[in-house]
């Protein structure tokens, strides 16, 4: 049985998401000892080359897959710190990863999902069709809302597609299907589930068709671990060899910290402008 | 060092700052003191362990079925191998627990809970 990681970057003018796989593919090759690949477009590739990424790219991807670019109109609002933008959201093709995925048994992680431990080794031989994160964790334990639990206040369960595992079996294909038609009828999803359709989430997505496969039930029975989050208001201040240094934003105290750091630890950092402000010493981590 | 670290250092409430750390620690060793084992997932702790080694002095070390963390039933076929896994996996993350929270409990500053 193969196995290996899969990483969709698409990168918009903000956000350098390619620079960012790069980073996070070096990590995950480094600590599970697994090959990982790349789904890409033309123009993130276009924008490796050019910023002499691309070398780098090939030293660490088991394969470089290019797809077209999803076209989109979904935008979010990131923060960076206390500064914000809206920037577009390329994330509507990860339904995609069934058919594009070279391995029999995939990982499927953010970009912005960077691993220090081999806790998801644990996980590969779980003879589940697909596994995903329970639930999320923030750093400091209480800042996570309802709506980071539940699709909506009254909706279901939401599992957090930020770190996905699945096999090649029918019943991981049907799921991706349905997640491809959930994305295609979402604002209907919307209304059944009563979350907002104005942005697009494959968390939400997933979530639903997880649902829909148990027979319209939650269940928690083999999922990954819970993801491990340092929001976007949050700041990843410094590199030091493997420990990472946050500031963390206090909330109801505008503009002040807390300081906190990890090390060993499989994080997701929602502020990817300042994992591309560390990227010289994530670099040198590889 | 960076002015928005030092003044996050100055106003930082340090109880908050040692709340984080040990959650963090925590969650570090929990998720180190899980092992995939024939498809199954375990949680090593003293009862797996205590179990385990039950078996074990009873004569039971061959094709044992035990219940994993999702009630699942899986097949260990060599469980004095098994128990020796869980062992090396359980007292390799209790040291490293032990050493990171005493290290945290004697520091008194941001600084030194964050070894900066």
């Amino acid at each position: 049985m193969t196995k290996g990681i899969l990483i969709f970057a698409h990168n918009n003018p903000q956000i350098d998401y390619g620079l960012m796989a790069i980073i996070s593919a070096g990590l995950a090759k480094k600590n599970l000892k697994v090959p990982v690949s790349l789904v890409t477009d033309k123009w993130t590739i276009a924008w490796l080359k050019e910023s002499n990424m691309y070398s780098k790219a090939e030293s660490i991807f088991d394969k470089i897959i290019e797809v077209d670019k999803p076209v989109t109109k979904n935008y979010r609002k990131l923060h960076d710190g206390f500064n914000s933008q809206t920037i577009p959201f390329e994330n509507s093709n990860r339904f995609s990863v069934w058919d594009l995925s070279p391995y029999d048994k995939t990982l499927m992680i953010d970009s912005d999902y960077l691993i220090f431990s081999t806790v998801l080794n644990e996980y590969w031989d779980i003879e589940a069709p697909v596994m995903m994160s329970h639930s999320m964790n923030d750093i400091t334990g209480d800042r996570a809302g309802i709506l980071d639990n539940r699709v909506s206040e009254t909706g279901i369960h939401m599992f957090w597609a930020t770190t996905v595992m699945f096999d090649k079996s029918p019943e991981s294909q049907f799921f991706f299907k349905l997640v491809d038609f959930i994305k295609d009828n979402y604002r209907y999803y919307a209304d059944l589930f009563r979350f907002s359709p104005k942005q697009f989430r494959n968390d939400i997505a997933f979530s639903i068709a997880k649902h829909i496969m148990n027979g319209f039930e939650t269940e928690f029975v083999y999922t990954l671990p819970p993801v491990f989050t340092i929001f976007d208001k949050d700041i990843l201040l410094d590199v030091d060899k493997e420990k990472l240094i946050f500031l963390v934003d206090k909330p109801l105290d505008c503009g002040s910290f807390w300081a906190s750091a990890t090390k060993g630890v499989d994080v997701h950092i929602i502020n990817k402008q300042s994992i591309i402000r560390n990227k010289d010493k994530l670099l040198e981590l590889i | 060092m960076d002015e928005r670290l030092q003044k996050a250092l100055d106003f930082s409430n340090y109880r908050q700052t040692l709340a984080i750390q040990r959650k963090t620690l925590k969650e570090k060793i929990n998720a180190r003191l899980t092992y995939g084992c024939n498809g199954g997932l375990f949680k090593i702790d003293q009862t797996l362990i205590a179990f385990v080694q039950m078996l074990i002095n009873e004569g039971r070390v061959e094709n044992i079925p035990l219940i994993d963390i999702n009630e699942n039933p899986i097949l260990i076929a060599d469980l004095n191998a098994f128990r020796d896994e869980i062992l090396d996996r359980y007292f390799s993350a209790t040291y490293e627990y032990l050493e990171e929270y005493q290290k945290i409990k004697s520091s008194r500053t941001v600084e030194k809970l964050l070894d900066l």
